[in-house]
């Protein structure tokens, strides 16, 4: 069996293989500079320690030398599904689109047998891919990440456990759509548009709720300039803030109409914003989840994700048991 | 005869899609040795029945039992003894020859490799050649050579030499009854053309509609039935036996009888049938349960 599953999906592991070496140098070479920015490591500069002139500087040539890769790394939100559904759309719709389960499943090997030394061969290929990737890419983003903090979807989305789980829910997603279309390429589009949707709904949506947020809320401090209003001093650098505005001396949040009304009056009594939110009494709030949250919140998704994956595959299993395929 | 001498027995045997059932009431029972032919237009539920017989369905009733195993429990040792070749001879098309043969070898308990490399050696079928650039009948017998190499005790081929043009068809069908001359193996086959089948086959299934209409050993089934030709008439059919078919033309009637005693009244002659025409009366038989008890169902 392990000579037929290298011989049938040789290609496409090595195609996969192949990009994640050309990203994967690529990201080291230029990771080595970017952490040589940082001589003390680019942990010690990160949170309040960041303050330091050192740091400052090195931030600064950070932006201006690699920001443009930090951008790059969005298309990387990719890699998991490009890695599962391409190993995971061919596994049952290749051989139902050309006949060959016939062949496979009537030779001696049978077909529960030949189903589970697939799945495990491609899902750990998969794993493995997207492990290494997912591995060096965390280390590229260390720079980035005592800047921004982990919990940004350009940060979370990309490191830690989560990249591998996509990955597997992108394999059980592919694998049961082949199983049902019975196509190879529909069933990898039918795997891509899924993923994508799943993912954006869940991280919009579910990853907020994993835990009750917190709530910091202060008064607006009479000085700075009007620039700094409204930039969420009231959290960490580090913390997910997922919801930040003004509320009145009682707690109140404000809408934003009410808040457009005391920005006309501050411009009428031609006073600093600041200084006229202070004098009301006004206070800043941050909802927030802070940023040693982010090995939970990880632990979390990654589990949803391989629990469906689970469940997908559970369906793949019972279709070829009962012989449905 | 004792349940090992029978290849294949079916009780009962259905198997329903979403469309509708595409197997209903399947009853056989088929000797072991020989070569039987399983005839039926398109979509007669051939296919169906074949996949039910080597285990890639499961039937949704009624049980199939192969070589004295119940052939849903999918064991390697029930696995090796049946060998398949399914409609349009699939091969890894990527694969060389060379490679369809290690596939053959990774995946069976037993496997000749020799004798599969002298067979296409003999044929003068390249090992370092792609399977899918090779032509239609070249991969059948590969195919065919992977499906014998397993030296199994069922063959079963659903429509072999369907899409492949004449000289390759006889080719194939030589290499086939070679292997079948050579022993041990019973061969199972499906055709949707009938002419041919006397020369090759031992015992005869003939499936319309999902139905079994007829079974039995060919030189029997031959032997039972006749054509009755006679002054045309409608009435009294039932007098000559069990009456298949009553074709009228304009001066004269033509039965296919069965078990039928030979014409008393004057001018009736009897006719041996030949077997296709034997296999076409069955086939125009009116579909729906009247055909699962017609004469010649083991039901």
């Amino acid at each position: 069996m392990t000579w037929l599953i290298w011989r049938q999906h040789r290609t496409e592991v090595c195609a996969l293989g192949l990009l994640v070496g050309l990203f994967g140098a690529a990201l080291l070479a230029l990771g080595t500079q970017a952490h040589e920015l940082f001589p003390g490591g680019p942990a010690r500069c990160a949170g309040e320690a960041g303050i330091s002139d050192a740091c400052t500087a090195s931030f600064r040539r950070l932006d201006e030398g690699y920001g443009y890769v930090e951008n790059l790394l969005a298309a990387f939100y990719l890699v998991p599904v490009v890695i599962g559904a391409f190993l995971g759309a061919p596994l049952l719709a290749r051989e139902l689109e050309d006949g060959t389960w016939q062949l496979a499943w009537t030779q001696a090997v049978p077909r529960m047998r030949w189903l589970a030394a697939k799945l495990a061969a491609l899902a750990g290929v998969t794993v493995v891919l997207t492990g290494v990737f997912t591995a060096v890419l965390t280390w590229f983003r260390q720079p980035f990440d005592a800047w921004e903090g982990r919990f940004q979807y350009d940060a979370f989305d990309l490191e830690g456990l989560v990249p591998v789980a996509y990955a597997l829910f992108a394999f059980g997603l592919a694998t049961a759509a082949g199983a049902i279309l019975r196509r190879g390429l529909p069933a990898f589009g039918v795997a891509f548009g899924a993923f994508l949707a799943a993912r954006m709904s869940v991280a919009l949506l579910a990853r907020p709720a994993y835990a009750t947020p917190l709530t910091a809320m202060e008064p607006v401090p009479a000085g700075g300039s009007q620039a700094q209003a409204g930039r969420r001093p009231v959290t960490g650098f580090a913390d997910w803030t997922i919801e930040h505005g003004y509320a009145d001396a009682t707690g109140r949040r404000l809408t934003s109409a009410e808040f457009a009304e005391l920005e006309a009056a501050a411009d009428r009594a031609g006073t600093n914003l600041n200084q006229f939110l202070h004098a009301r009494g006004i206070q800043q709030f941050g909802v927030y989840h802070p940023a040693d949250r982010f090995w939970t919140f990880q632990l979390i998704e990654a589990a949803v994700f391989v629990a469906v994956a689970a469940i997908l595959i559970a369906v793949v299993v019972l279709r070829v048991r009962r012989r449905m395929i | 005869m004792t349940a090992a001498g029978f290849a294949l027995r079916t009780d009962g045997v259905g198997k329903r899609y979403r469309k509708g059932w595409a197997l209903r009431d399947c009853t056989l029972a088929l000797p072991a040795g020989g070569v039987i032919a399983l005839v039926g237009p398109n979509g007669a539920g051939k296919t169906t029945l074949l996949r039910l017989i080597v285990g890639l369905l499961a039937p949704s009733t009624g049980t199939v039992e192969v070589l004295g195993h119940d052939v849903t429990a999918s064991t390697p040792q029930t696995l090796s003894r049946i060998g398949f070749l399914a409609q349009d001879h699939p091969l890894y098309k990527r694969f060389t020859v060379a490679e369809m043969l290690r596939f053959g070898r990774a995946c069976n308990l037993r496997f000749d490799q020799e004798l599969a490399e002298h067979r296409l050696a003999r044929l003068g079928i390249p090992l370092d050649r792609r399977a899918g650039t090779l032509s239609g009948g070249q991969q059948a017998q590969v195919a065919l050579a992977l499906a014998l190499a397993k030296r199994p005790d069922l063959l079963v081929l659903d429509e072999p030499v369907a899409s492949l043009d004449p000289l390759a068809r006889h080719e194939f069908l030589q290499v086939l009854m070679g292997a079948v001359a050579e022993g041990g193996v019973t061969v199972l086959f499906s055709s949707h053309v009938v002419h041919e089948l006397e020369r090759v086959c031992d015992h005869l299934v003939v499936l319309n509609r999902g139905r079994v209409t007829l079974t039995g050993d060919i030189d029997t089934l031959l032997a039972e039935h006749r054509l009755l030709v006679g002054p045309r008439t409608a009435t009294d059919l039932d007098r000559a036996g069990t009456v298949v078919e009553a074709v009228h033309s304009d001066r004269h009637t033509t039965l296919l009888v069965r078990d039928g005693a030979l014409p008393a009244a004057p001018g009736w002659q009897a006719r041996p049938v030949a077997l296709e025409d034997l296999v076409l009366a069955y086939l125009r038989r009116p579909p729906g349960p009247g055909a699962a008890v017609a004469p010649g169902v083991k039901a």
